[in-house]
């Protein structure tokens, strides 16, 4: 499967999340990126439909603020789970899909 | 380690345990699990199947084998290449027996630790329906390499699916996939039909972030062979259901076959 590389660390860092990878690459994806990917069929199905221009924010969303996650744990060997400050949690990040939302960063610290 | 948790049994023999779960009974994973073992065998590997369901043993049945006297036969059984053990080899699948979660939780962790299973591939488990206290112990006790689960395409077997799904994730064991049985049947003009509204096992599947490792075709043949002790994936190689369950077998062994990994670490806060 797709668990071919692993995480070595995960830090919370500015607005998001920094990863370093047991290859040696390092990436960074913010909270805002993380949150609108959320994995979860509810997310997945709300992104396939046509954005409505007229979503009216729920006031859980607006009490929110920007997304940030209040927890994160792990699942099996295989994936993290994020709950979010809108009281958000099903989804589901696999390490495969960890991987491709963050974006390689050179210097790593 | 936590001190309520049972010991973890180790069985330095078995390279990969797999358990197969569902929510509920009678969505096919006793079938499911003896295809798969039969499957995992014609492919090459060596394997076990160990029936935990001791309320509604299905293994002697499924593989033509009756009650053996446990004083003169040594477990595990062996039939078409694959190990067996079911408690309906030792009491009447007929006399229900009626024991208390304790007792049979004893009972798996000795099918588990007493028995020589020899070096094997992998051991597949078939669960007893549903994630209750039994289904917990033994996902704790059983040194459990990862878990599928399986399922129908209509909704409310999807509910109990995830039950079953936060269950593993709750004792740690990796969930390799979803398997949607009775998915669909193939006319005989070889075209697929879709019994249910179609994407069930797809749905839970990506709501997990798992993928989703099977469907499985309803064939009349399945319970027919059920009944007769061969499984289907043996007796008819060449049927569609032989065929997806050949490649479920392919799907198993490339999910196992990363030695088992690290724990992942926690998130630095
Ligand atoms: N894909 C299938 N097509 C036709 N019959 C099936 C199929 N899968 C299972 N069955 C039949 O359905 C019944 C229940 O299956 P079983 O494997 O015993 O379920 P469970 O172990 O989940 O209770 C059995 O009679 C079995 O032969
Ligand atoms: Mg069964
Ligand atoms: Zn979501």
């Amino acid at each position: 499967m797709a668990n071919d590389v692993r995480p070595v660390s995960l830090k919370r860092e500015g607005d998001g999340l920094k990863i370093e990878w047991a290859d040696g690459v390092t990436t960074f994806a913010t909270w805002r990126h993380l949150r609108a990917s959320c994995p979860c069929a509810a997310c997945t199905e709300d992104r396939a439909k046509p954005p409505d221009p007229f979503r009216v924010l729920t006031p859980q969303e607006v009490a929110a603020g920007p997304a940030a996650p209040v927890g994160i744990k792990t699942v099996g060997y295989y994936a993290y789970q994020i709950a979010w400050n809108d009281g958000h949690d099903t989804g589901i990040y696999t390490l495969e899909h960890l991987r491709k939302l963050g974006t390689p960063v050179t210097h790593g610290n | 380690m936590n001190p309520g948790m049972p010991q973890k049994l180790s069985l330095p023999g078995v390279k990969n345990v797999i358990a197969v779960a569902s929510g509920k009974g009678g969505v096919g994973k006793s079938t499911v699990a003896a295809n798969l073992a039969l499957a995992l065998r014609m492919s090459g590997q060596s394997v076990g199947l160990m029936d935990a369901d001791i309320y509604g043993p299905s293994v002697p049945i499924m593989f033509g084998l009756g009650m053996v006297d446990p004083q003169t036969t040594p477990f595990p059984l062996e039939k078409y290449g694959v190990k067996l053990m079911s408690m309906g080899f030792m009491v009447d699948p007929n006399q229900a027996v009626i024991w208390r979660g304790p007792k049979v939780a004893q009972a798996v962790q000795a099918f588990l630790g007493q028995i020589d299973w020899g070096d094997l591939d992998f051991l597949v488990i078939d669960l007893p329906p549903g994630t209750g206290d039994a289904q917990l112990t033994l996902s704790q006790s059983a040194p459990l390499s990862g878990a599928v689960i399986v399922t129908t395409p209509q909704d409310v077997s999807l509910i109990d699916a995830r039950k079953g799904v936060r269950m593993f994730q709750e004792v740690k064991v990796p969930v390799l996939g979803v398997i949607e049985n009775m998915s669909y049947f193939v006319g005989d003009d070889g075209k697929r039909y879709n019994l249910f509204r179609a994407g069930g096992g797809q749905k839970l599947a990506s709501e997990i972030g798992v993928p989703l490792l099977g469907e499985m075709p309803i064939d009349p043949r399945i319970a027919e062979c059920g009944d007769t002790g061969e499984p289907m994936v043996r007796k008819y190689p060449d049927s569609p259901a032989a065929q997806a369950y050949l490649a479920l077998a392919r799907r198993v062994i490339a999910t196992s076959a990363t030695p088992a990994a690290a724990p992942l670490p926690e998130v630095q806060w």
